[in-house]
This record gives C-alpha cells, sequence and structure tokens, in this order.
C-alpha cells in the first residue's frame, strides 16, 4: 500500500515537474520572442508571410465553420423555445453564442488543426533535421526568424479571423431562422438587441488575441522541443495539437469569471 | 585556432570524459574514431549548439561559454559549420540557402547583384555551376550536391575556421574524393583552420596535418598522419590497417 502510495506521488511529482518546466519554457520563448520584436529583430517580411498563411489560408475553413455554427445554434435553439418562450429570444441566444463562445472557440480549432499543427511538423523537422543548429551556427536567432514572426501574426490575424467569423456565423443564424423556424429577421435582429452588450465583442476579440498568441507559442516551443527523426516529429506534432486543445478550453473557462462580472 | 579544455558531457552515459585539444591556426586536424564516440559532440560544443557539463573551448582566445549574445554571434561568425547532412533549409533555394551564409543584414546593404556575385563565387568553388543550381530547392539536388551546397554555405561568409562534421558520409568514392580535394583546396587557398569530425580514415589521413583519435570520451591518440600509420597502439593499428580491423572484430565476435 505503501509503495503505491509512494508510486502515485512519484509519478505526480514528475508530472508536476514537467507541468512547470513545459511552462517556463514556454515563458521564456515568450520573453525572448518579445526582446527580438523590441529590438527590431524580426522581419516586417516574415511577419507578412506567417499572417497571410495563417489568416487568408485559414479563412475558408473559419467560412464554413462559423456558418455551421450558425445555422446549428440557430436550429437548435428555435427547436427548444416552444410556446411559452418568444421565438425573437433566439436572435439573441445566436449572437451571444456565436460572439462569446462559438466564434473565438470554433475558429481556435481550426487554426490549432490547419496552422498550430503545421508550425511544430515545421519547426521539428528542422530541429531534427539541423537546420536550427545551421541557424545557429550561421549566427542567427532561431526565436527571432522563426518563433517571434508567428506570435505577433497569430496575435494579429486571430481577432480578425474571429471578426469575420462571429459577422458571418450571426448572419448565417439569422438566414438559418427565417427558413427553418420561420423568424422573421427583423425579429431576430429585435432579439439580438435586447441583450446586446458592447463589452461582449469587446470580450470575444480578447479571448481571439490570447488564443492566438498561445496557439503559435505551444506549437513553436513544441517544434523546438522535437527530437528524434520522423516518429519524433509525429510524436511532438500530436502531443502539441492535445497541449493547444487543452490550453484553450482551460483559458475559455477562465474568461467568464475573470471578465464576466 | 580552437582549443577544448578538459571537457565533459553526458547523455544518458558519458559521451565526452576530458577531452582537451588544441587546434592551431591554419591547420587541418581530423578526428577519427568508431561511430558513437562523442566525435560530433564535441564539434558541436566548438560553438555552444551542445553546451559541455564542464571545460571550455576557446576560439582565438575567447571563451564561447563565457560569451553571451552579441559576443557569442561574433564568435560564431568566425566559424563555418559543415552539417553531416547539409542541413540545408528546405524551404528556400540554393541561393537563398547559401546567402544565409552571409552576415545578417548583410544581404540587404550589399544589394541584390553583389549577392548574386559572391554566392555564385562560392558555388563555383565547390564545383557547382550557379546557373543550373542557383534556383532549385534542395530536394532537387543529388547528396554530394547538397554537400556541397553546404560547405558553398559556409564559405560564403569568408570564415577564419571551417568545422566539418562526416563530411563524406553517404557518398560514392567519386563525391568522397571530390569532398575530400575541395577541403584541402579550401583549407590551401583561404589559409583556414579546419576541424573534420569523420569514419573515413583513409580521408583523413590524406587531408589532415594532424589526426586525433577519440574513443568512449578520450582521445587515444593526436599525431600526424604518418605517426598515426606506424603507431603501435592497438586501437590506432586496428584503424589504420582494415585487415587489423577485421581481426580485431573476429576476435571481439569471438569472445564469449
Amino acid at each position: 500500500m505503501t509503495g503505491a502510495v509512494r508510486a502515485f506521488l512519484a509519478a505526480f511529482g514528475r508530472s508536476a515537474e514537467g507541468t512547470f518546466r513545459f511552462v517556463g519554457g514556454m515563458s521564456i520563448l515568450a520573453a525572448h520572442s518579445v526582446r527580438a520584436l523590441v529590438t527590431g529583430r524580426v522581419a516586417l517580411r516574415d511577419i507578412l508571410d506567417q499572417g497571410v498563411e495563417m489568416g487568408v489560408g485559414s479563412l475558408p475553413l473559419v467560412l464554413v465553420t462559423a456558418v455551421l455554427s450558425g445555422i446549428v445554434t440557430s436550429q437548435q435553439g428555435g427547436y427548444q423555445f416552444t410556446s411559452s418562450i418568444p421565438l425573437y429570444v433566439l436572435g439573441s441566444v445566436v449572437t451571444s453564442s456565436i460572439i462569446l463562445e462559438l466564434g473565438p472557440v470554433m475558429t481556435a480549432f481550426v487554426i490549432i488543426g490547419r496552422v498550430g499543427a503545421r508550425i511544430t511538423a515545421e519547426i521539428g523537422t528542422m530541429q531534427v533535421s539541423e537546420q536550427i543548429d545551421a541557424l545557429l551556427s550561421l549566427g542567427r536567432d532561431p526565436v527571432s526568424a522563426l518563433a517571434a514572426p508567428r506570435l505577433v501574426a497569430g496575435t494579429i490575424t486571430m481577432p480578425l479571423l474571429v471578426g469575420i467569423a462571429n459577422t458571418v456565423g450571426m448572419f448565417a443564424g439569422l438566414v438559418s431562422a427565417r427558413l427553418t423556424v420561420g423568424l422573421g429577421d427583423e425579429a431576430f435582429l429585435y432579439g439580438a438587441r435586447l441583450f446586446w452588450h458592447n463589452w461582449d465583442l469587446f470580450y470575444s476579440l480578447m479571448k481571439a488575441t490570447v488564443f492566438g498568441f498561445i496557439i503559435p507559442l505551444v506549437s513553436t516551443h513544441m517544434g523546438f522541443l522535437t527530437r528524434g527523426g520522423a516518429e519524433g516529429v509525429g510524436r511532438s506534432t500530436t502531443t502539441s495539437v492535445v497541449i493547444m486543445i487543452i490550453s484553450v478550453l482551460v483559458l475559455d473557462a477562465l474568461f467568464p469569471p475573470l471578465f464576466l462580472n | 585556432m580552437i582549443e577544448f579544455k578538459d571537457v565533459y558531457k553526458t547523455f544518458d552515459v558519458p559521451v565526452l570524459a576530458g577531452v582537451s585539444l588544441t587546434v592551431e591556426t591554419g591547420e587541418t586536424l581530423s578526428i577519427v574514431g568508431p561511430s558513437g564516440t562523442g566525435k560530433s559532440v564535441l564539434l558541436k560544443t566548438s560553438i555552444g549548439l551542445i553546451v559541455p557539463d564542464s571545460g571550455d573551448v576557446l576560439i582565438d582566445g575567447e571563451s564561447v561559454y563565457s560569451a553571451g549574445g552579441q559576443k557569442l554571434y561574433e564568435i560564431r561568425r568566425k566559424v563555418g559549420y559543415v552539417f553531416q547532412y547539409a542541413a540545408l533549409f528546405d524551404s528556400m533555394t540554393v541561393f537563398e540557402n547559401v546567402s544565409m551564409g552571409l552576415r545578417e543584414g548583410e544581404a540587404d546593404r550589399l544589394g541584390k547583384d553583389e549577392v548574386v556575385a559572391r554566392v555564385s563565387r562560392a558555388l563555383d568553388e565547390v564545383n557547382l555551376d550557379p546557373a543550373i543550381v542557383l534556383n532549385k530547392l534542395p530536394a532537387e539536388l543529388s547528396g554530394g550536391m547538397k554537400k556541397r551546397v553546404g560547405l558553398a554555405r559556409a564559405i560564403v561568409g569568408e570564415p577564419q575556421i571551417l568545422l566539418y562534421d562526416e563530411p563524406v558520409t553517404g557518398l560514392d568514392p567519386v563525391n568522397t574524393a571530390t569532398v575530400d580535394h575541395l577541403i584541402t583546396e579550401i583549407a590551401e587557398r583561404r589559409g583556414v583552420t579546419s576541424l573534420v569530425v569523420t569514419h573515413d580514415i583513409e580521408g583523413a589521413l590524406a587531408i589532415s596535418d594532424r589526426v586525433a583519435l577519440l574513443d568512449h570520451g578520450k582521445l587515444r591518440f593526436i599525431g600526424t598522419p604518418d605517426e598515426f600509420r606506424t603507431s603501435d597502439e592497438p586501437l590506432v593499428k586496428a584503424f589504420a590497417n582494415r585487415q587489423a580491423a577485421a581481426a580485431a572484430a573476429l576476435k571481439i565476435m569471438e569472445e564469449p
């Protein structure tokens, strides 16, 4: 029994140490990236390239996700609101759901799958094929060249994508409400205005900014930690996706108590 | 000049166990030894790509491990590093890869024409035709060409020291001879200090002023190629003489 307890505590200790080490490493990477940015060692061209890849490249998938989120929210809301609840409340439910939750979170999941995984695989491959060592040997700083442009691009691009996703999602919800539950556009907009808070929009974009920073931070850090050839790159990419999803969900859970009171 | 001072490094097992070695200015020194004895690790400690547990490395009298930030950058700029598998940047063309060997920001200052001229000269020096390879991606090159592009990238910034990590691994005999010839030619023409890590003993004896044998993290021999060939040290004999090596291998296999 004592042995089992000791083994459990040892495993817990190892896990805690690993978590602190990982978070510490990410904090150092974030600090180095900010320093590289402030001291002007990050090329604007690299930031623009990453921004276009993350933003323009992800737009089609973000749009599809936003449209479907709007349609599903609208239809399920319409299904639940029967007799005693006025149907125009659906306008508020759809807009609030999209702006407060679905817009930022669904867009974050798209970016994790499409951009975050690619960043880890790309930097991980550079790590195991000695390209990072080559950068260092040439007197270049991998943080300035690889991490900082992705962090800046993610932090700028994500709110823009979420802004578009929110708009498209709400519009899809409005159209879906008209076609499926027969709620007129004016009634939908009346409901949306009834419980509207400008703060919600800021809250949504704040979430997007935090997600846009944390996704490239985790993915670049995992890329730099990659060891062990092709298998290592695969393992690292999978772990990175898991950590990014958990990070987004945990941060998402922290937002309401911190900012919605 | 490169000075390794009592360098220790342990991963799961000790890899370097107190290596001290000086490579004189203008000298070509090759480190040979069995696979997995820490040759590449030793090379990587010379510019801080792997940090030793203890000991120090001095480049032209300046400690790599006391330097930080800009100083370490300046030390690294004195050194050109040729990687085992070339380590070319996959997403960049040959031109972009080689121009990365110039100082940071130098390409912008020089202008496109001068950068193309410098990159072309470096490619010429390693027997590659710039007109053919300049716009190719690394994936479109053969193994031997990749190695030579890696060499061009290392020399384009005109370093005083060249480090070669297994420069002929995976190459056919003709490409091996070409790369060995280039190492000698570049050392003579540019007067650079060269440190070569290799398991190709014949090539090492042909191109080097001195040869060192690393085994189990320690240097077992340092001397000229002639001294290496005539050494009585059993391990050196095994390396210098293929028949002796075969006999030693058989003995090891027959031991219970």
